[in-house]
């Protein structure tokens, strides 16, 4: 018999209470990794969803807070290495009153869908429908299925924000991409609608553009704000991915909550291992004293008791950190990145240094709950033991 | 072998000192069979633990095998109970994890001998107490004889100068109990054991060399055992053969 093999004799001897400590120090272990994948995922989650030549330009005030003239359309599609631009205009209709805005609708030029967002790969036959069709509407392909809608189809709107204006597309095609909810129609039909209310669409949220080198990113947005300074409304230029992680922002605030409860639930299940390895302890003192009697000394002791929490513990951390790795991976493997069902959870991957990582908190977790009670049974006299236990 | 000179012992139970030992002298032979008798609190178990030293005695001098306890660390005290001692006690006390062998074992992963070493020593200790075919049992599967033997089996495995008993027969029926007492007097006859034991058991007497009786601390009076005043072979019924 080694002493590896008294160890793990002595974790077997109580094999439920081992089973369910090592599983509650596994589950947490789990989680603690895949928090721990929180903020590269994002940024690949970014990387993914933005273009490196993509740029949007809002009202410096904010997205929300105000129109830009829609004349700065043309003005930016004018300017050098400007390869397309496109008015992004929110309609914010419902599909179904119950649901509310359930994807974002927004009215574009059909011309320039194909060129800014290129990356899409709609299908050119498509992007030509659309343009054809003043009704059409090009939708994502998350949103299609979500709805079960196909191309064809006639979908209606309606939108609390126009006055409870109800306008009724036809389906032209999709934007083959799982992770793109948007429902895409003509700015000239809106134009239209609202016309036909005497009204006039002079304005636009948001403009999207896209530029012919990724060198040109940074100087155009810097042209872009400082053609429009002075005018009535001032520009904030930014980058696709700087956009994205704006609108990210709450989602990383989430993330910080998230990691503080694991690492909450961190030190709960070191109280939890360590009230365990207590109780292992208490019951087993008249064996500690017979070892101690026939010639272990209080080192050995301690490293017996401490060596088995660890041992608990690190094994465990092995199960739920291995858990963590496989289950990110079966998920990226089967959603390649994006799938309707997991959204971008398959983005959050679990690296070989998360899984080290997750080995060495477990590890830990086992050596600070098995230190007290293993120091409290090391430094227990003998004789003292032996008097109470016999 | 075991010399006490002028041996105290107090304990303090809150505000209260209790005197377990007091001034007590005592010198054992080296391959003796010796007894230690008396009522309940009279001191023969804390007499036991400083003599194997488990414990320091609070005044007085205890030497053993050539060292003096009081002078040793904790952790030379206990390298010197593995080298020097060995240890049984009432209620057999095998971890009931392991098997009789590994039980056996035990002492020896404080050595620096190899895994087949250490399984060999150890079927051979069980084979000297009749149990070498029940080495791979573990102790629920055993009779309260057989793993006293393993116990004994254990306290020998590191061939030890001083075998240390604490009630050894105590939790035995009758039988049992006259043939774990007669190999620990074997252990004493044939391997040169010096053997102490604290007993209640009358039967005990027969068995040993000398007999110390302690009352309330102090040493009462020492008696020879059946083994030095009949010098007879013990009856049939207890003499057993050992399986070396």
């Amino acid at each position: 018999m080694s002493w590896t093999a008294f160890l793990w004799r002595n974790l077997a001897r109580n094999k439920l209470r081992s089973a369910l400590t090592g599983s509650a120090i596994a589950l947490a272990i789990a989680l603690v990794c895949f928090l721990a994948t929180m903020p590269e995922g994002l940024e690949r989650l970014l990387d993914s969803v933005a273009a490196n030549t993509r740029i949007v330009v809002h009202d410096s005030a904010g997205v929300a807070y105000d129109w830009m003239p829609y004349a700065y359309v043309e003005k930016i599609r004018a300017m050098r290495g400007v390869v397309g631009a496109a008015s992004w205009t929110w309609f914010g209709g419902a599909y179904r009153s119950e649901e509310g805005v359930s994807f974002p609708n927004m009215a574009v030029e059909p011309d320039a869908v194909g060129v800014v967002w290129a990356d899409w790969h709609i299908d050119p036959a498509v992007l030509a429908e659309f343009a054809r069709r003043r009704d059409g509407a090009v939708v994502g392909r998350g949103t299609m299925e979500r709805y079960r809608w196909k191309v064809g189809d006639q979908v209606t709107l309606q939108a609390e924000g126009y006055g409870r204006m109800a306008l009724t597309f036809t389906i032209v095609g999709e934007i083959p991409l799982q992770r793109a909810p948007h429902f895409l129609f003509q700015r000239e039909y809106l134009e239209q609608a609202m016309a036909a209310r005497k009204w006039h669409l002079d304005g636009t949220g948001m403009i999207w553009l896209r530029v012919d080198d990724p060198a040109r990113v940074d100087p155009l947005m810097r042209e872009i704000d400082d053609t429009f300074r002075n005018s009535e409304a001032q520009t904030a230029s930014e980058t696709e991915k700087s956009f994205f992680r704006s609108q990210f922002s709450a989602l990383e605030g989430l993330a910080l909550l998230i990691t503080i409860v694991a690492a909450l639930l961190a030190v709960c299940i070191v109280f939890i291992a360590a009230n365990t390895a207590s109780m292992t302890v208490r019951e087993r003192m008249r064996e500690i004293a017979i070892l101690k009697a026939i010639g272990f000394s209080r080192r050995q002791v301690f490293a017996m008791l401490i060596g088995e929490a660890t041992l608990l513990a690190t094994l465990a951390g092995a199960l739920g950190a291995g858990a963590s790795l496989g289950l990110s991976r079966l998920a990226r493997a089967a959603s390649g990145g994006w799938n309707a069902q997991l959204g971008p959870l398959s983005w959050f991957i679990v690296t070989n240094t998360i899984l080290v990582e997750g080995l060495f908190l477990a590890f830990f977790v086992g050596l600070i709950s098995g230190v007290v009670p293993s120091l409290g049974a090391a430094r227990r006299g003998v004789a003292e033991t032996l008097r109470e236990v016999f | 072998m075991i010399q006490l000179e002028d041996v105290s012992r107090v304990y303090r139970r809150g505000a209260d000192e209790v005197r377990a030992l007091d001034h007590v002298s005592l010198s054992i032979e080296r391959g003796r069979f010796v007894a230690l008798m008396g009522p309940s609190g009279s001191g023969k178990s804390t007499l036991l633990h400083l003599l194997a030293g488990l414990d320091r005695p609070s005044e007085g001098r205890v030497t053993v095998a050539g060292r003096v306890l009081n002078e040793l660390s904790e952790d030379e005290l206990a390298s010197f109970r593995a080298q020097h001692v060995g240890f049984i006690f009432q209620f057999f006390n095998l971890i009931p994890v392991l098997s009789a062998r590994e039980n056996v074992e035990l002492p020896l992963l404080l050595t620096k001998l190899g895994k087949a070493d250490r399984r060999e020593r150890a079927n051979t200790a069980l084979r000297v107490v009749g149990l070498g075919e029940r080495a791979e049992h573990m102790p629920g599967e055993m009779s309260g004889g057989e793993q006293q033997r393993v116990a004994i089996a254990r306290a020998i495995v590191s061939d030890p100068e001083i075998v240390v008993a604490d009630e050894p027969t105590g939790d035995l029926d009758a039988k049992n109990a006259a043939e774990i007492l007669a190999l620990l007097r074997d252990l004493r006859r044939e391997f040169g054991k010096t053997v102490v034991m604290v007993t209640h058991d009358a039967r005990g007497e027969q068995f040993v060399d000398e007999i110390h009786h302690l009352d309330k601390g102090l040493l009462d009076r020492t008696v020879p055992g059946g083994a030095q005043v009949s010098r007879s072979e013990p009856k049939a019924s207890e003499d057993r053969q050992v399986g070396a």
